[in-house]
C-alpha cells in the first residue's frame, strides 16, 4: 500500500463502506427475495384456480343450460316442431354450445329411425342436421349408449363427431325418464349439449405461465383434450410424444389427480428451458385433470431482475462512495500534501516558498498555521542571526587592529629581541584573548638598563584599555630615569585615579646596572623572578607591595640584588605558572623553574619559545586561560669594560660570539672636518675581520656614509658629539646601528624622498641619501630611544 | 680614500675628458665640484667622465655630478659617463640618473659616438 495518507484514506474508507453497503444490500436481498419467491408462488397458484374456475363456470353452464331442458321434458309434452324450435334457442343463445339434440328412444318414436334435432354453430353459423339418418344411426352412438347405461347425466369421453358436429368434442348427456299410464318409468329421450375441445383449448390457452408455460387437460381416461403439441389431442397421455416426464410419474400424477388430489411435481425440462413446474389438479364437475407446465426461470425473472437490480445498484453506490470518499479525502489532505512540498523546500533554505492558505480551525489549518509563524520566526532568526553574525565579524575586525596598536606600543611589537655585548634581552606578550593585559617594556639610558613586566587584571577589552595606560606612565617613568620604589609609588597613584572599575596591576620594575650588574628593583604584588645561575634555578627573594592602582600614597620597598656575569634572569606573568591543562593542573612554578634550568646556555632566541612551547605541551588541548608573557635577560660572560671617547676614535667592546651567534663590535666617532674616512676605514676593518666577502664592503661604506652625512648634516649634534655605530654581522646578514644625541629625527619618514631622475636637486635634505640607503638594505628600524636616535639598517648577504 | 682627477681637453673636438681615480665622496665631492666647474666654464661640446678608475660613488657625488649635467643640457651641452663599474652603474640606476645623461659602457661606444658628432658637425 501507498504510503500517502490520501491512498490509504480512500483504500481504508471504500473497504469499510463496500463492506458496509454489501452486508446492507445482502440482507435485503435476502429479504426481498423470500418475499419475491412467495409471491410468484402464490401468483402461480391463483393463476392455475382462476383458470379452473373459469372452465368449471364453462361447464357448469353447459350442465345447467342441458339439466334445465331435461327438466322441461320429463313433464311436458312437445310437438316435434315445437322440440326443434326449443332446441334451435337454446343453441343460438348460448354461445359456449357448440352443438345440442333431442334424441328420443327411438322406441317410443313412430319413426323406426328414431327423432333426434341437431342444432350446430358450424364455422359459426347456426346449421341444423337431423341425426334420425340411418348412416349415423344416433342410438347406437356412444353419448346415447353410455347415457342410457349411466342412467345419470355424464360427460361422455371426447370423441370426433362424424356426420353430427363433425369437431372433436366433449358431450354433457342428459337422460330423460318418464312415466306412463302403468306407472313405469321408462327412457324418454337423451338430452345432449356438446362442448366443442377447441373451445376448451381456447381456455386453456388463456392459463399460459411465462414466456413457455402451458396447460395441458385430460380427460378421465386419459385422452389428451388439450395441450401444447396438436398432434397429441386426442392421444392417450402414455402414447403422447413428451421428453418431459416419463409414462410411469404421469401415471403417479394423473392418478392422484383423478382421486382429487393436486400435485405439484419439478423436474428438469430441457424443452421449455431449464427446471419446470407441473401443477397438476382435477375440474370438479367432470373429474378431468387439468395440468400447468411453467418454467420455473421464467416465473422467477422479476427475481432475478430484482437481483441484478441489486447488483448493479450497489455496484453503483459503491461507486459513488468510492468517488465521495476520493474528493473528500483529496480535500482534506491537499494542504497537508502542499505543506509537506512547502516544507520540503525551507528545509532547502527556500523562506520565500508560500505556504498554503489555511481556511476554517480544522488541525490541518492549525498545522498550516504553526508553520508559517514558523517560517517567519526561522525567517527573523536568520536575519537576526546574519546580522549578529555581521556585527560579530566587525567587532573581530575592530579586536585585529586594537590587537595591532596594543601590540605595537610594547617594544618591538610584542616580542622582542635585543643583543649587546653585555647582554641580550628576549620579550614575548602572548594574550589569551585578541587584547590582553599583560606588558613589558625596557629602556637603555646609558649605562643603566631599565625593565619591566606587568599583568593587569582581568583580561580583554578592559584589561588591554588600562595596560595602554599603564605602559604610558611606566615609559614615562623609566624614561625620566627614576628608581623602581619611587616610581612604584607615583605609578600607583597615577593608575589609582579615575579607576572607579578597580582594575589593578601586578608589577616588576627593575634597573640593572651594566657597570657592577646591580640590579635594584621593586614588585607591585608581582611574581618573583627566577634566576638561573651556574646551572640551577633559584628564585629571587622580594620584599614586595600590593597591586597597583587600588589605593593611594603607598610605599613600595626597594629590592637590590647583585647578579653576576652570565646569570639569565627570568620575568613572568602568573599565566605561565596558572597554565591549567585538561586534568586542571597548573603548570606550576616548579615546572617553569625546571623548564628554565632545561634552556641552559641556549640564546635567547631559541630559549623563550622553548619555554612558550613546553608551557603549551602542558596545556595541551585547554584554550590559553590568561594573558601570558615572559622575558628572559641574559648578562655576557665577561664584563664589558666602560665606555671612553679617544680624540678622533673610540672603539669600545670586544669581539665576542654571542648566545645569538652573532660578531658585533661597536665605535664612536666624535664629529670632525673629516668623519666619513675615519668611519669607511673601521668599518671595512670590522666587516674583513668578520669575515664578509669584500664584494659587499663597498655597500656597507655607501650606507655607513649616506647615514653619518644625514646625522652629520641634520642632527644638529654640537661640535664634538658622538655617533656610536655598532656592526653585528653573521654569514646570511649584516646589520649596522647608528645611534646620535641629535635631534629627534626620522630619516625613514620625515626626509623627504627625492623626485628622482629629472629634477634632482630639488630633493630635500638626505632624500638622495636615504633612498639610496633604503633600496641597498632590506630592513631599516628607526627608534628613538632615551633621547637618542638609534637606526638600524640590516641586509641579507645572500641577494648579493 | 682621496680622489685624483685628471683633465684633457681636445680643443679640436670641443671635448673635455676628466678621468676620474679613487672615491668620489662626502669628503672629496666639494673639491671635485670645483675642478668640475672649472671644466664645464670652458664651454665644451661634449664633458666625458670617464670612471674607470672610480671605486666608489656616493650621493654627495652623485649631487656634483647631476648639477653639472643640468648646466651642460642649460648650454646645449652635453655630460656623458663612460666606463662606470658596475657597483657604480648600480648606484647610478638606483637614484634614476641617466636619462639626461649620456651614457657610455666602454671607450669604443664614446668614440663612436665621438666620430658620429664630429660627422654631424661637419654635415651641419
Amino acid at each position: 500500500m501507498s504510503k500517502s495518507i490520501t491512498t490509504r484514506l480512500i483504500v481504508l474508507l471504500t473497504l469499510c463502506s463496500t463492506l458496509i453497503i454489501g452486508i446492507g444490500l445482502l440482507v435485503d436481498y435476502r429479504l426481498s427475495r423470500g418475499e419475491i419467491l412467495e409471491r410468484l408462488r402464490t401468483e402461480s397458484r391463483d393463476t392455475v384456480k382462476s383458470a379452473i374456475i373459469d372452465l368449471e363456470n364453462l361447464l357448469d353452464g353447459v350442465e345447467g343450460s342441458t339439466l334445465f331442458l331435461a327438466r322441461i321434458l320429463e313433464q311436458r309434452d312437445y310437438t316435434q316442431p315445437g322440440l326443434k324450435q326449443m332446441l334451435k334457442d337454446i343453441v343460438e343463445n348460448n354461445e359456449d354450445i357448440y352443438g345440442a339434440t333431442i334424441a328420443l328412444n327411438p322406441e317410443r318414436v313412430d319413426n323406426p329411425l328414431g327423432f333426434a334435432p341437431y342444432y350446430h354453430h358450424k364455422d359459426g353459423i347456426l346449421t341444423y342436421a337431423d341425426l334420425a339418418s340411418r348412416q349415423y344411426d344416433y342410438h347406437s352412438q356412444a353419448w346415447y349408449t353410455d347415457t342410457v347405461t349411466a342412467g345419470k347425466p355424464i360427460w361422455v369421453e371426447p370423441y370426433y363427431d362424424e356426420g353430427g358436429g363433425e369437431i372433436l368434442m366433449t358431450t354433457f348427456a342428459v337422460p330423460v325418464y318418464r312415466v306412463d299410464g302403468q306407472g313405469d318409468r321408462f327412457l324418454y329421450a337423451v338430452v345432449t349439449a356438446d362442448l366443442a375441445l377447441g373451445e376448451l383449448h381456447r381456455y386453456l390457452q388463456r392459463l399460459r405461465l411465462g414466456e413457455s408455460g402451458f396447460a395441458t387437460m385430460l380427460s378421465r381416461t386419459g385422452i389428451i383434450l388439450s395441450g401444447k403439441n396438436p398432434a397429441n389431442i386426442m392421444r392417450h397421455y402414455s402414447e403422447a410424444h413428451s421428453d418431459e416426464l416419463d409414462s410411469s410419474t404421469w401415471r403417479e400424477m394423473f392418478s392422484s389427480a383423478l382421486a382429487g388430489q393436486a400435485v405439484t411435481h419439478r423436474l428438469e425440462c430441457p424443452e421449455i428451458y431449464g427446471r419446470c413446474v407441473i401443477r397438476m389438479d382435477t375440474l370438479q364437475s367432470t373429474g378431468w385433470p387439468v395440468a400447468v407446465i411453467y418454467s420455473e426461470k421464467e416465473i422467477l425473472a422479476p427475481l432475478r431482475e430484482f437481483q441484478t437490480k441489486s447488483v448493479v445498484l450497489g455496484l453503483f453506490t459503491l461507486l459513488l462512495m468510492a468517488l465521495a470518499v476520493y474528493f473528500v479525502t483529496r480535500r482534506l489532505t491537499r494542504p497537508l500534501t502542499a505543506l509537506a512540498q512547502a516544507s520540503d523546500d525551507i528545509a532547502r533554505g527556500e523562506l520565500s516558498t508560500p505556504l498554503p492558505s489555511a481556511r476554517g480551525d480544522d488541525e490541518v489549518a492549525r498545522l498550516v498555521r504553526s508553520f508559517t509563524a514558523m517560517k517567519k520566526d526561522l525567517k527573523s532568526y536568520i536575519a537576526d542571526l546574519e546580522a549578529a553574525t555581521a556585527n560579530r565579524s566587525r567587532v573581530e575586525g575592530e579586536l585585529a587592529a586594537a590587537s595591532e596598536i596594543q601590540m605595537s606600543m610594547l617594544p618591538q611589537g610584542g616580542e622582542a629581541i635585543e643583543q649587546f655585548e653585555e647582554y641580550a634581552l628576549w620579550a614575548k606578550v602572548r594574550p589569551a584573548k585578541s587584547v590582553g593585559g599583560d606588558l613589558y617594556s625596557y629602556y637603555r639610558s646609558g649605562r643603566q638598563l631599565f625593565i619591566a613586566v606587568g599583568d593587569v587584571s582581568d583580561k580583554g577589552v578592559p584589561a588591554a584599555l588600562f595596560m595602554a595606560k599603564a605602559i604610558s606612565l611606566i615609559q614615562q617613568l623609566t624614561a625620566a630615569q627614576i628608581e623602581p620604589s619611587p616610581a612604584m609609588a607615583q605609578l600607583n597613584n597615577d593608575l589609582e585615579a579615575g579607576n572607579d572599575n578597580c582594575m589593578f596591576v601586578t608589577l616588576f620594575l627593575g634597573v640593572l646596572d651594566l657597570d657592577n650588574l646591580q640590579l635594584r628593583f621593586a614588585s607591585a604584588g608581582h611574581t618573583p623572578p627566577s634566576l638561573l645561575r651556574a646551572g640551577t634555578v633559584e628564585v629571587l627573594e622580594q620584599d614586595d607591595g600590593p597591586a597597583l592602582g587600588l589605593a593611594t600614597d603607598l610605599d613600595y620597598p626597594g629590592n637590590t640584588v647583585q647578579l653576576e656575569a652570565g646569570d639569565r634572569l627570568a620575568i613572568y606573568t602568573d599565566g605561565i605558572d596558572e597554565a591549567f591543562n585538561e586534568k586542571a593542573q597548573m603548570f606550576g612554578f616548579d615546572r617553569f623553574n625546571d623548564c628554565l634550568a632545561q634552556t641552559g646556555p641556549a640564546p635567547l632566541a631559541v630559549a623563550g619559545p622553548n619555554i612558550f612551547a613546553a608551557i603549551d605541551r602542558h596545556a595541551g588541548t585547554t584554550p590559553q586561560s590568561d594573558d601570558i608573557s615572559l622575558m628572559l635577560l641574559q648578562l655576557a660572560t665577561a664584563t664589558p669594560g666602560p665606555a671612553t671617547n679617544s680624540n678622533k676614535v673610540s672603539v669600545t667592546g670586544v669581539d665576542k660570539v654571542s648566545t645569538a651567534g652573532v660578531n658585533k663590535k661597536s665605535a664612536s666617532f666624535q664629529r670632525g672636518v673629516r668623519l666619513i674616512g675615519p668611519v669607511q676605514d673601521w668599518l671595512q676593518q670590522m666587516l674583513e675581520n668578520f669575515g664578509v666577502a669584500e664584494e659587499h664592503h663597498m655597500v656597507f661604506a655607501l650606507i655607513a656614509e649616506e647615514i653619518v652625512t644625514n646625522i652629520d648634516k641634520y642632527g644638529e649634534l654640537p661640535a664634538g658629539g658622538i655617533i656610536d655605530i655598532s656592526v653585528e654581522a653573521s654569514a646570511a646578514r649584516v646589520t649596522l646601528e647608528f645611534r646620535d644625541e641629535g635631534v629627534a629625527f626620522n630619516p625613514l619618514q620625515d626626509a623627504q624622498r627625492a623626485t628622482l631622475g629629472a629634477d634632482i636637486e630639488s630633493a630635500e635634505i638626505g632624500g638622495l641619501g636615504v633612498h639610496l640607503v633604503t633600496q641597498l638594505t632590506d630592513e631599516q628600524f628607526y627608534h628613538r630611544i632615551d633621547g637618542h636616535n638609534v637606526l638600524r639598517v640590516t641586509k641579507l648577504l645572500q641577494d648579493v | 680614500m682621496e680622489l685624483k682627477t685628471t683633465v684633457t681637453i681636445d680643443a679640436e673636438k670641443s671635448v673635455a675628458r676628466v678621468a676620474l681615480s679613487g672615491a668620489l665622496n662626502t669628503d672629496t665631492a666639494p673639491d671635485f665640484e670645483q675642478d668640475l666647474q672649472k671644466v664645464i666654464a670652458g664651454g665644451h661640446q661634449l664633458t666625458v667622465l670617464d670612471m674607470k678608475d672610480l671605486e666608489y660613488i656616493s650621493s654627495a657625488g652623485l649631487r656634483v655630478i647631476f648639477k653639472a649635467a643640468k648646466q651642460t643640457k642649460a648650454a646645449g651641452h652635453r655630460l656623458a659617463a663612460a666606463n662606470r663599474k658596475p657597483h657604480i652603474d648600480k648606484v647610478f640606476e638606483i637614484l634614476k640618473a641617466l636619462p639626461d645623461m649620456a651614457v657610455f659602457a666602454n671607450d669604443r661606444e664614446l668614440d663612436d659616438y665621438l666620430d658620429a658628432m664630429q660627422k654631424q658637425v661637419r654635415g651641419g
